[in-house]
């Protein structure tokens, strides 16, 4: 069986393909951004706690051993549930107890968060927690 | 992966030999891994649902469907006689035919909007529940098809006015007219599957 | 070498692989730091090693791209580039601004970075990957517009072969993805969504895109297969990666809080991005087995075929493996993930560059191919790291599996570290294959050193 084999008609294919594909996934994002309003919490943004929690998450780079709604590293436990896993007293007795310094253990650094960063950060986690991940993690641990 | 590189055919011959560029044909075989995926996805879901999807399926309008089947059929067969046209040198009967497919194909996306409208202004979407999110993704990743290919059928009609094709090539004639067929045989799978099995 | 201006490519290629030294053993000491947690402690925080060893590779590769595209646009486009000296001080600028960052994440804590960068003017750190500070991201963006600015001109001016074409969109790309990393909502969802537009709109996108036409380029060289073949092969497989991989992004919107028909859509494209990969090893292998002269530079055509097939296993066969949302509604953020990680960013993007260093680096020192006795020593190279990145990979996978079924599965799951402890004997034999891949490293960079009998240009 023979066929005509044309760089030109590749090349048109390539870029029909493209653009259609984009546009597909443009449709899609444009969907996602109507229905995001019902699972993504925005409500709580109006907390400005949570706005600077966030801050504090980024700005000592969190997810560099943390996952968050699994995304970052695989280092140290997922944080997306730990408000419902551990609860707000818990977490913030953690960051002030670190670094453990138990020999041969991972250790997480010191970050000298004041009163105010640690209760920004627990807002942060408690919004990030009741976020709808469609039942996801599995289960409490993460 | 040998490929002869010979002069575009412009007429049948005794070997057989594929219509269109080879292109085409890879990025039909992938068009219909997607569409196969997704329905062998809807179908193996419906079978753990098959009540669910059976109620939900009873709202869905047949017959703008049905029309849609006919109009892609019909879109078709313009488009065969259209080639065949061409093919002979008729040139002004081979404007016309595309033509005809172009209007099929216009007219299944107006009939397609309607019936969208008629299913949002009933508050259905993707995420009502999961009947709707297959019936909504696999109808709309057809109409993005519906849409590239009239845009094909479109360029084709204008070389065609302009004398492009003929019997001394029909090559890219061809190659635009597979990717539409394609569009049609996707739709007739998917409509009895999602509108009438049950 | 056709165009004396296309040695501006060397300084490029020098400058990544001595990044690449850093990120291998930036990642030794994570790997060590996996099993013995307070090695480094608290000079080198895991979070620190971790930015040094992702950034250090995203970086090479960028710079590896841009040695690439300065060397393969002029002699595709048959003209000399518009400006070698632009291109000279840009990779200066870029070599300096990686150096200080790279500096400024081991010499102070992050957030004393965030502060005196003033990230809160304009704030894009502490997010995955994109960590560096917003003044280093524009100085990316500045770099990258006069690289852009330079190669365009270079493009319009000369012949515009499919290659060229392909290269420069898949440039473009990277460059106006990017742009969505200044992009920083307040919102998590949205955070996350519109960060994989640079993430994964860059790796199983427009990089590929890069990919492809460095490959179908060497391929010419080392084949001698009509362009028109490799050419039209070349469209067909990007085709595939941006049909499946575009669509396929929404494999990362399963559990971050957008909508659930991404479950299906994702799995659905992400289903079919093996096949392009597919294709790759079958073009790359297909072209040499028809090829017309027996280029002397050897070891480039072992690392061209390398590439099909390591592409094909760490992109194609690790991907899909976790892509399918009731199988990854299990893996996610696990060690399956890293495994993935390692094998698709060696197998497509580290092997495609030293493709082309292999290459061209002989080229450019005037000569068509290194001496055998140095191509043996690079084939050991290509060996030694393949195979303990393989094994890498191997070892992660089972640390995955296991970390997923103690984790998430069992009735009884344990907590986190727990699960660690329990898989510490796979993470101690990761950190084995890692030495020897930084054997393997050490044996190539040995191998530019080699001399013997030389054929000349």
């Amino acid at each position: 069986m023979s066929s005509t084999f044309t760089t030109s008609a590749a090349r048109n294919i390539f870029y029909g393909g493209a653009v259609f594909s984009f546009l597909l996934f443009l449709a899609l994002t444009f969907r996602t951004e109507q229905v995001l309003p019902q699972r993504d919490q925005r409500a709580q943004l109006d907390n400005p706690q949570v706005v600077a929690g966030k801050r504090i998450w980024e700005n000592n780079n969190c997810i560099g051993c943390h996952t968050l709604l699994g995304e970052g590293a695989y280092f140290a436990p997922e944080l997306g549930n730990v408000y419902k896993r551990r609860g707000p007293d818990f977490i913030k007795a953690w960051i002030k107890g670190q670094p453990t310094g138990v020999p041969g253990r991972r250790q997480m650094p010191q970050f000298n968060l004041t009163e105010q960063e640690l209760d920004d950060m627990v807002a942060f986690l408690k919004y990030a927690s009741e976020i709808n991940t469609a039942k996801w993690p599995p289960n409490i641990e993460g | 992966m040998d490929t002869t590189i010979n002069p575009p055919p412009a007429t049948t011959d005794a070997e057989p030999h594929l219509h269109g560029d080879l292109a085409i044909w890879f990025f039909i075989l992938a068009e219909l891994m997607a569409f196969g995926v997704f329905f062998i996805a809807y179908a193996v879901t419906r079978a753990y649902n098959v009540e669910a999807f059976n109620a939900a399926q009873a709202g869905l309008d047949r017959n703008i469907g049905a029309l849609n089947t006919i109009l892609l059929i019909t879109g078709s067969w313009g488009v065969v006689r259209s080639v065949q046209a061409a093919r002979a040198d008729r040139l002004v009967p081979a404007v016309r035919w595309m033509g005809v497919g172009l209007v099929c194909g216009l007219a299944f996306l107006v009939a397609k909007i309607f019936e969208y409208r008629a299913k949002f202004a009933a508050g259905l979407s993707m995420d009502t529940d999961t009947f709707h999110m297959f019936y909504f993704s696999l109808t709309f990743f057809h109409f993005m098809h519906v849409v590239l290919g009239v845009c094909i059928l479109g360029i084709l009609l204008l070389k065609l006015r302009r004398g492009g094709y003929g019997s001394h090539d029909v090559h890219g004639l061809e190659t635009g007219a597979a990717y539409w067929h394609m569009v049609d045989l996707a739709w007739i799978v998917l409509f009895p599957l999602v509108y009438v099995m049950h | 070498m056709k165009y004396t201006s296309q040695a501006v490519a060397k300084p490029y290629f020098i400058g990544a692989m001595g990044l690449f030294v850093a990120q291998v053993l930036f990642g030794l000491i994570m790997g060590l730091q996996y099993v013995i947690g307070d090695f480094l402690f608290p000079h080198i925080p895991f979070n620190v090693a971790r930015m040094v060893h992702t950034n250090a590779l995203i970086v090479w590769l960028l710079m590896g791209f841009m040695g690439s595209a300065y060397y393969l646009v002029p002699e595709e486009a048959e003209t000399e580039l518009h400006s070698p000296k632009l291109a000279l001080i840009l990779f200066w600028v870029f070599l300096i601004a990686a150096a200080l960052t790279v500096i400024g994440y081991l010499a102070v804590p992050y957030a004393t970075l965030a502060r005196i960068t003033g990230n809160d003017l304009l704030p894009t750190m502490g997010r995955e990957f994109l960590e560096q500070p917003t003044i280093t991201k524009i100085g990316i963006v500045i770099v990258a517009l006069g690289f852009l600015y330079n190669l365009s001109m270079t493009f319009l001016k000369g012949r515009k072969t499919a290659i060229n074409t392909v290269l420069m969109i898949g440039l473009w790309g990277l460059a106006i993805f990017f742009l969505f990393s200044f992009y920083n909502p307040h919102n998590l969802v949205k955070d996350k969504f519109y960060w994989w537009w640079v993430v994964h709109l860059w790796v199983e996108g427009v990089w590929e895109l890069i990919l492809g036409a460095i490959l179908a380029f060497v391929l010419i060289k080392v084949t001698g297969v009509d362009r028109e073949v490799i050419e039209k092969w070349l469209y067909v497989i990007i085709t595939l990666a941006l049909v499946s991989g575009m669509v396929g992004t929404g494999h990362h919107y399963f559990w971050i809080g957008a909508p659930e028909f991404w479950q299906w859509w994702g799995s659905v494209f992400s289903a079919l991005e093996p096949v392009p990969f597919f294709a790759m090893t079958l073009f790359a292998f297909n072209m040499v087995n028809r090829r017309r002269r027996e280029h002397p530079n050897r070891a480039a055509t072992l690392w061209a075929l390398g590439t099909g097939v390591m592409a094909f296993l760490g992109a194609g066969v690790w991907g899909f493996l976790h892509t399918l949302a009731p199988v990854n509604f299990y893996t996610h953020g696990t060690q399956i993930t890293a495994a993935h990680g390692h094998m698709a960013f060696y197998g497509a993007y580290v092997m495609v560059v030293i493709t082309m260093i292999s290459y061209s680096m002989p080229l450019m020192r005037g000569r068509a191919a290194n001496s055998n006795k140095a191509q043996v020593v690079e084939m050991w190279a290509f060996w030694l790291m393949t195979v303990a990145m393989v094994f890498i990979t191997l070892f992660l996978t089972a640390a995955g599996i296991l970390q997923v079924w103690l984790q998430r599965v069992s009735d009884t799951p344990l907590g986190f570290m727990a699960t660690q402890d329990q898989i510490s004997l796979f993470y101690w034999m990761r950190e084995v294959a890692g030495v020897v891949f930084l054997i393997g490293v050490v044996t190539y960079l040995v191998s530019f050193f080699i001399k013997g009998e030389e054929r000349a240009a």
